[in-house]
C-alpha cells in the first residue's frame, strides 16, 4: 500500500438481513411448529446454488480501505449477481471513479468465489459500466485467468487478499 | 530476668524462631518486660563484631514485630526509638533498625517528639538506592504508618517531611514498593501544603505514568498492572496544581502511543480533568479537542473511540463546571465549544458520509454531558438534521438524516434518566422538547418510504421511550400510524415487523388503552373465523403474522386479558364439535395450533418474567381449557373434534404447566382436586367449572377407555408435574398409585403419547415424593425388573418400553442423588449384554446425564448440584472397561453407543481430563453405521478441540485419521445424512486452528480437492460449512 486513501469519507449504508423463509411462511407447511413439518424428505430434497447464496459468500468481504464490508458500502449487492447455467457474472460498483482499490477487491471477490464454488461455474465479474475511469483495465485484468493466476504468486498481495477475505460468511454465518 | 538472658543467649547460636516466641510470651505474662531483653542483649547490641551486632538488633525487632502493644509504655517507647535511631547510623544494623522501626510506629504510645526524630534519622541516614527492595518496603511502611497515625505531626514537619521524603521516593521501580509509595503520595498531595514542591511531587508519579508493567508468569506478589495503574490515577488527580504540568504528558501520550497506552491515557483524562479544573481545561482546551478529535474522527479502534468520547464529555462538563445549572445562557458556552460543534456540524451536511456518524457521537457526547453547552448542541444539531431533511436536493440521504436524529434522541434519553430526582422538573425541558414537534412530524413521514421505513422505527422507539416527552395524544397518534405497517402485505414490510413490534410494545408498557382502542382490533380482525383452504398460503402466513404480533403486543395484563378472551372464542369456534366432515381437519388443527401457540408463547415471556397477573389465568384460562378437550375426547370417534389431536394437547398441556408453576400451594391443591376428580371418579364438573355437560362417562384410566380419553391424559400428567413439593398427591397410597400407572402405561394398547404422560407423573412423583414410595421402588427393583424390564419372553416392543420406563424412574432418584439410583442403574447394565435390547440399554443409560425437561426448577423437582458429575464418575469407568472388550463384538459396539450417548449429554468441563483415553474409543466409534451416534462423536470433538489445544497432543497424534474420517463423512455419496455431513466439515474447518501444519502437510492438497467436490452438496447448510473449511484450509500453511 502506498497510504494514499482514495476515498476517505465514503458513504456507509444498513446491510439488510437474510431473506430466506421458513418452510411454514413457504407455503410449504400447515404447521408453524418445526416438529410437526412433514419431513420432506429432507434427505434427498435438492437446495441449488442461488443468487441469495452467492451474495452472501461475498457480502461480507472487507473493504481493503475501511473496515466496513461490501455490502455496506454497497460495492457489491443482490441485484448485481446474474445467474446462468453454470455461469455466474458479478457486478461491482468501487465508491468512486479513481478508486485504485478495484482490481484488489475484485481480486478478491474472485479469490472467495474461486475457493466457494464448484468448478462446473464460470464466474465473469466487472465493474459497473461507467463507475470506473479504468474500467476496461480492471475488467481484463479480473477475467483473464494468466493474470489471476500471476496476481496470486505475489505473496504480499495474497496476505493483503486474505486480510480482507478473513470474515467468512459475516454476522450472518453463525 | 535470668529466662531473658537464657533465651536471648541461645537465640543467638540457635536463631530458632522458638526463642522468640518465648520471649514474646513473657513479655506478655509480664514474666520479664523489653528492657530485660534489652539488658540482656547489651553486649551483643554494642559488641564490636559487626555480625554480633547485627542479630542482636534482629533479635529485639522480631521480638518487638510480636509484642502485644499494650505491654509498652510511653518510657520505653522512647528508649527504644532513640536506640534504633541510633542504630541507623551503623551501616551493619541498618536493616534490622528499620524493621524494628517499622513496627514500632504502629504502637499507639509513640509521641510526636519521637516521630520526627525517627523521621529526621531516616532522612539523614538512609540512602534508598543502597539498599534492596525489601529494606526499601520497610521504609515505605514506616512512613505509611505514621501518615496514618500522625499526619499532623508530619503536616507541623512541613518541607522537612515533604523535601526527605521525595528523597526516598525518588527511583522506586519495585511493584510492590510502588503500591505503598502511589498511597503515601495521594495523602500527601491531597492533604498536605505540596506547593513549593509541586514540581518534584510531579516527577516522582507522572515518571510511572501509563504503567507497562506485566506481572510475572506466576504472579508471587499478587500486584496487577491493574492495582499500579488505579493507585497512580488516583496520585495524579490528587491536586490542581499537576494541572498545568500533567496535561502536556498526556497529550504527548495520545499521540505517540499505543492503543493501549491511549486507551490508558483517555481514562487518566476522565479523571483527572474535573480536579485539574475548567481554567486549566479550557487553556488546553483546543489541543486536547484536537487530539481527541483524531481518534474519534479517525477511530483505530471502537475501544478506544469509546473511550475518547469520554473524555471529551469529561472535558466538557469541566469547561463548563464553574457555571451554576440554572443559569444557562448560550452565551455562557466558550468559543472553544461553539468551535467543536460548528466543526460537528459542518460534518452533519453531508449526513450521509461516515464523518458525520463520527459527528453525531460527538455531539451525543455532548449532550451526555448535560451542561449548558448539551442544549445548545442538540438545538443546533437537531435543527440542521431536520433542515437536511426538508431538502429536496437531500431527499436520498433521508435514512442517514433519520438514522442520526435517532443517535441523538437516544442520547438525549440517557441523559433525561440519569438526572437526579431533584431535577425532574428540568426533564420536561429536554434539550429535544422544542424541536419534538417537527421530530415526530418528520420520523412519522419517513415511515412511508421503505428506505427510511426501518431507521423511522428506531428514531420512534427511542422518542416514545424518553419519559414525559411525547404526549399521550402524540402516542396514539403514532399508534394510528404505525398500525398501517402490519396491515399492508407482509413481503413489503418484510423487515420491519419485529422492529414495529418494539416500538408497540414500548407504547403498550405506557399507554396500553391505544393499543387496545386501535392495533387489536385490526390485528383480531386478521384472524379468519373459517381456516383457510389447504392451498392458501397466503393468508395463512397473514394470520400467523397477526398471531405472533398479538402474542408480541399483549405482555401488559390488561392486553393480555383481552387476548385470552378473544383467542378462547376464537378457539371454541374453530374446535366446534362437527358430525360431518365438511371441513379439512388438518389445516383447521394447525390453524388451532397456531392460536394456541401464540398463547402460550406469551404466557411463556409472562412466567419468566414473574408477572402477578398469572395465576388469575388458573380460573380464567384453564376452565376453558379443559372443556375444549374433554368436550372432544368425550365425542364419540365418528365425529370430528379438532381438540382430540393429540398435538393440540401438546400445546394445551403446556398452558396448563405454565400456569400451574405461578400457583401457590393452596390453589395447586384446589387444582389437583378437581383434576383427580375428573381423571379418577369421571367427574368433569369442577376441572371445566361447570361448563361441560355430557352423558359420556369420562374415565381415560380404564383400559377399555376410547384412545380419545385416554389421549387426555396429558393435561392430568402436565398438572401433576408442575406441583410443589408441599402438594400431596389426593390418593391412599402413592406406591400403589404409581404401580397402577405402570401397569397402565405397559398395556399393548397405549401409544407412545399416552405412555410418556404416565411416565411424566412417575418421575416427578418419585423425586419429590421419594421417602412415600419405597414400596413402589422396591416392587420395581424385585418384581418388575424380572417380570418386565429382562424377561426375555416378552416381545422386544414391550422390553423397550419397560426401559423407558426404568430410565424415567431412575433419572428422578439420580437428580436428587438418591442412593437407591445405583440398584437401577446396575440393572440397566446388565441389559447391556442382552443381544434384544442392548442399543436401548445403552442409549438410555448415556441419556439419564441429559438435562430434563419435566424434572427443572421451574416445576419445583428436588434437585442437587453436581449429580451429573456424580453419575459421569461412577458409569464412564464402567464403561470405559467394556469398551476395551473384544474388538468388533456387539458387546463392545453397546458400550460405544453408552459412551457415545452419554459424553455428548454432559458438559465438557465433565470429562476433558480423561479426553487423552477417550480419543481412541471415540475413533472406534465412527465407524458405527448409525448417522445420530457418527453427529454425537463428531459434535464431541468439535467441542473439544479448543480444549484440547492446550494440550494438542491428544488431537495431533491421530490428527492424520482424523482427516481420513471426516473427508469420508462429508461427501454425499459415502454418508447420506446433512447433519453429520455438516458435524464433520465443521470439524475439518477446525482442525487448520488446532494442528502443527506440518503434522497435516501431506493432507492439504487432497482435502482441498476433496472439498472441492462437496462444495456441490446438494444441502445449503453443508455447502456453507464446506466453504468456510475450504478457506482455513487455504489460509493453512507453515
Amino acid at each position: 500500500m502506498n497510504g494514499e486513501i482514495f476515498n476517505a469519507n465514503p458513504t456507509v449504508y444498513a446491510s439488510k438481513r437474510s431473506t430466506r423463509k421458513s418452510k411454514f411462511e413457504a407455503g410449504q407447511s400447515l404447521w408453524i411448529d418445526e416438529q410437526y413439518q412433514p419431513e420432506l424428505s429432507s434427505e434427498s430434497e435438492v437446495e441449488p446454488i442461488d443468487e441469495d447464496e452467492i451474495f452472501d459468500l461475498i457480502r461480507s468481504i472487507a473493504d481493503p480501505e475501511h473496515p466496513n464490508s461490501l455490502e455496506e458500502l454497497r460495492v457489491v449487492s443482490a441485484e448485481q449477481i446474474e445467474m446462468g447455467d453454470n455461469h455466474i457474472m458479478v457486478e461491482f460498483t468501487p465508491t468512486v471513479p479513481h478508486c485504485g482499490m478495484s482490481t484488489l477487491i475484485g481480486l478478491s471477490i474472485r479469490v472467495r468465489l474461486m475457493r466457494s464454488l464448484p468448478q462446473r461455474f464460470k464466474v465473469d465479474i466487472r465493474v459497473k459500466p461507467g463507475s470506473h475511469q479504468s474500467e476496461l483495465a480492471v475488467n481484463k485484468q479480473l477475467n483473464d485467468k494468466e493474470r489471476v493466476a500471476a496476481a496470486l504468486e505475489n505473496s504480499a498481495l495474497v496476505e493483503t487478499l486474505e486480510k480482507c477475505l478473513e470474515p467468512i460468511g459475516g454476522p450472518h454465518s453463525r | 530476668m535470668a529466662t531473658a538472658e537464657r533465651l536471648v543467649r541461645s537465640w543467638m547460636a540457635s536463631e530458632k524462631d522458638s526463642e522468640v516466641d518465648e520471649s514474646v510470651a513473657g513479655i506478655s505474662s509480664g514474666q520479664f518486660t523489653l528492657l530485660d531483653i534489652i539488658k540482656a542483649l547489651g553486649e551483643f547490641l554494642t559488641s564490636e563484631e559487626d555480625r554480633l551486632r547485627m542479630k542482636g538488633v534482629e533479635f529485639l525487632s522480631s521480638v518487638l514485630g510480636r509484642c502485644p502493644h499494650e505491654r509498652l509504655n510511653r518510657q520505653a517507647i522512647r528508649v527504644l526509638s532513640t536506640f534504633y535511631c541510633s542504630k541507623l547510623e551503623d551501616l551493619e544494623t541498618i536493616i534490622p533498625a528499620l524493621n524494628g522501626l517499622s513496627y514500632l510506629v504502629k504502637f499507639p504510645n509513640i509521641q510526636s517528639a519521637e516521630v520526627k526524630d525517627i523521621l529526621n534519622a531516616i532522612f539523614a541516614n538512609v540512602k534508598m538506592r543502597a539498599l534492596v527492595q525489601s529494606t526499601r518496603f520497610f521504609v515505605f511502611s514506616i512512613v505509611d504508618s505514621l501518615i496514618t497515625s500522625h499526619r499532623d505531626t508530619l503536616k507541623e514537619m512541613g518541607s522537612t517531611f515533604l523535601a526527605g521524603y521525595l528523597n526516598l521516593a525518588v527511583g522506586e521501580k519495585d511493584p510492590r514498593n510502588l503500591m505503598l509509595a502511589f498511597a503515601i503520595a495521594r495523602v500527601v498531595l491531597v492533604e498536605f501544603d505540596t506547593l513549593a514542591h509541586i514540581e518534584d511531587f510531579f516527577d516522582i508519579t507522572f515518571c510511572y505514568f501509563p504503567i507497562t508493567f506485566r506481572p510475572p508468569p506466576d504472579d508471587p506478589y499478587g500486584i496487577s498492572a491493574d492495582n499500579l495503574k488505579q493507585s497512580l490515577r488516583l496520585c495524579l488527580s490528587a491536586t490542581p496544581a499537576f494541572g498545568l504540568l500533567g496535561i502536556p504528558v498526556f497529550l504527548e501520550k495520545l499521540t505517540a502511543g499505543s492503543p493501549s497506552t491511549k486507551r490508558d491515557t483517555l481514562h487518566a483524562m476522565d479523571i483527572c480533568l474535573p480536579v485539574y479544573g475548567s481554567a486549566v481545561s479550557r487553556e488546553f482546551g483546543k489541543k486536547i479537542w484536537s487530539s481527541l478529535k483524531l481518534e474519534i474522527f479517525q477511530p483505530t479502534d471502537p475501544d478506544t473511540e469509546h473511550s475518547a468520547l469520554n473524555t471529551l464529555q469529561a472535558l466538557v462538563r469541566t469547561m463548563h463546571a464553574d457555571q451554576s445549572q440554572d443559569a444557562v445562557h448560550e452565551d455562557s458556552i466558550t468559543g472553544l465549544a461553539r468551535d467543536m460543534c460548528n466543526e460537528c456540524m459542518q460534518a452533519l451536511k453531508e449526513p450521509e458520509k461516515a464523518q458525520a456518524r463520527a459527528a453525531i457521537k460527538v455531539i451525543c457526547a455532548f449532550a451526555r454531558a448535560n451542561g449548558p453547552l448539551s442544549r445548545f448542541a442538540v438545538s443546533q444539531a437537531a435543527e440542521l438534521l431536520i433542515r437536511n431533511f426538508h431538502d429536496p436536493d437531500e431527499v436520498s440521504n433521508r435514512a442517514s438524516v433519520v438514522m442520526l436524529l435517532t443517535e441523538l434522541i437516544e442520547a438525549c434519553r440517557g441523559d433525561a434518566t440519569h438526572a437526579p430526582i431533584s431535577q425532574s422538573s428540568h426533564s420536561s425541558l429536554s434539550p429535544l422538547t422544542a424541536s419534538k414537534d417537527a421530530l415526530l412530524g418528520l420520523l412519522i413521514v419517513s415511515l412511508k418510504t421503505p428506505a427510511t421505513c426501518l431507521p423511522a422505527l428506531h428514531g420512534l422507539t427511542a422518542l416514545v421511550r424518553t419519559p414525559t416527552l411525547v404526549a399521550d395524544d402524540e402516542l396514539g397518534y403514532i399508534v394510528l400510524e404505525v398500525s398501517e405497517l402490519l396491515r399492508k402485505e407482509p413481503d413489503e414490510v418484510e423487515d420491519v415487523t419485529t422492529d414495529t413490534l418494539a416500538l408497540l410494545s414500548a407504547i403498550a408498557g405506557i399507554a396500553p388503552h391505544h393499543l387496545s382502542s386501535q392495533m387489536l382490533p385490526i390485528l383480531f380482525s386478521f384472524l379468519p373465523d373459517v381456516t383457510p383452504s389447504r392451498d392458501a398460503t397466503a393468508q395463512r402466513a397473514f394470520y400467523w403474522r397477526a398471531l405472533s404480533s398479538l402474542s408480541a403486543l399483549c405482555v401488559q395484563p390488561q392486553l393480555f386479558e383481552t387476548l385470552v378472551v378473544r383467542l378462547i372464542a376464537k378457539l371454541d369456534l374453530l374446535c366446534a364439535i362437527s358430525p360431518t366432515r365438511t371441513f379439512d381437519q388438518e389445516s383447521t388443527t394447525a390453524y388451532a395450533h397456531a392460536i394456541l401457540t401464540a398463547l402460550t408463547n406469551t404466557l411463556d415471556v409472562k412466567v419468566s418474567s414473574k408477572d402477578v397477573d398469572v395465576p388469575k389465568y388458573a380460573e380464567l384460562l384453564l376452565p376453558h381449557m379443559f372443556r375444549l378437550y374433554l368436550d372432544a375426547a368425550l365425542a364419540s370417534s365418528e365425529v370430528m373434534a379438532v381438540a382430540a389431536d393429540p398435538r393440540l394437547l401438546q400445546v394445551g398441556a403446556k398452558i396448563i404447566r405454565l400456569v400451574n408453576q405461578t400457583l401457590n400451594v393452596a390453589r395447586q391443591e384446589k387444582l389437583v382436586a378437581a383434576v383427580f376428580a375428573a381423571y379418577t371418579q369421571g367427574d368433569v364438573k369442577l376441572i371445566t367449572g361447570g361448563l361441560l355437560n355430557s352423558s359420556t362417562p369420562f374415565a381415560p384410566l380404564y383400559l377399555n377407555a376410547s384412545p380419545r380419553q385416554r389421549n387426555t391424559f396429558i393435561l392430568f400428567s402436565s398438572t401433576i408435574v408442575s406441583l410443589r413439593k408441599e402438594v400431596r398427591m389426593p390418593v391412599d397410597n402413592l406406591s400403589t398409585f404409581l404401580s397402577e400407572l405402570v401397569a397402565w402405561s405397559d398395556n399393548p394398547s397405549s401409544t407412545v403419547f399416552q405412555r410418556e404422560a404416565a411416565s411424566h407423573i412417575l418421575a416427578s412423583n418419585v423425586n419429590k415424593h421419594v421417602d412415600d414410595v419405597s414400596d413402589f421402588l422396591s416392587s420395581q427393583l424385585e418384581d418388575y425388573s424380572s417380570s418386565a424390564l429382562k424377561n426375555t419372553s416378552m416381545p422386544a416392543e414391550a422390553r423397550k418400553n419397560a426401559i423407558s420406563t426404568w430410565t424415567s424412574v431412575t433419572r428422578a432418584l439420580l437428580v436428587r442423588s438418591h442412593p437407591s439410583a445405583n440398584a437401577f442403574i446396575d440393572h440397566l447394565f446388565e441389559l447391556l449384554d442382552d443381544n434384544t435390547v442392548d442399543w436401548d440399554a445403552a442409549r438410555a443409560i448415556g441419556l439419564l446425564a441429559s438435562e430434563d425437561a419435566i424434572l427443572t426448577k421451574r416445576n419445583d423437582a428436588v434437585l442437587k448440584i453436581l449429580h451429573v458429575q456424580k453419575y459421569f464418575n461412577t458409569v464412564m469407568s464402567r464403561l470405559l472397561e467394556g469398551a476395551k472388550g473384544t474388538k468388533g463384538s456387539r458387546r463392545e459396539t453397546a458400550y460405544l453407543v453408552a459412551l457415545a450417548y452419554l459424553i455428548n449429554a454432559v458438559p465438557k468441563a465433565v470429562y476433558v481430563t480423561q479426553m487423552p483415553s477417550l480419543m481412541p474409543i471415540l475413533l472406534r466409534g465412527l465407524d458405527l453405521v448409525d448417522p445420530s451416534i457418527r453427529s454425537h462423536i463428531i459434535n464431541t470433538l468439535s467441542n473439544n478441540i479448543d480444549i484440547t489445544s492446550t494440550d494438542k497432543d491428544a488431537v495431533s497424534m491421530y490428527a492424520s485419521t482424523l482427516v481420513l474420517a471426516m473427508l469420508k463423512n462429508c461427501t454425499y455419496s459415502e454418508m447420506p445424512d446433512p447433519g453429520v455431513r455438516a458435524a464433520a466439515l465443521k470439524y475439518l474447518a477446525l482442525l487448520p486452528g488446532t494442528v502443527r501444519y506440518d503434522l497435516l502437510h501431506p493432507y492439504k492438497t487432497r482435502v482441498l480437492k476433496e472439498l472441492a467436490k462437496i462444495l456441490d452438496d446438494p444441502k445449503r447448510a453443508v455447502r456453507k460449512e464446506a466453504v468456510i473449511a475450504r478457506t482455513n484450509w487455504y489460509k493453512y500453511s507453515g
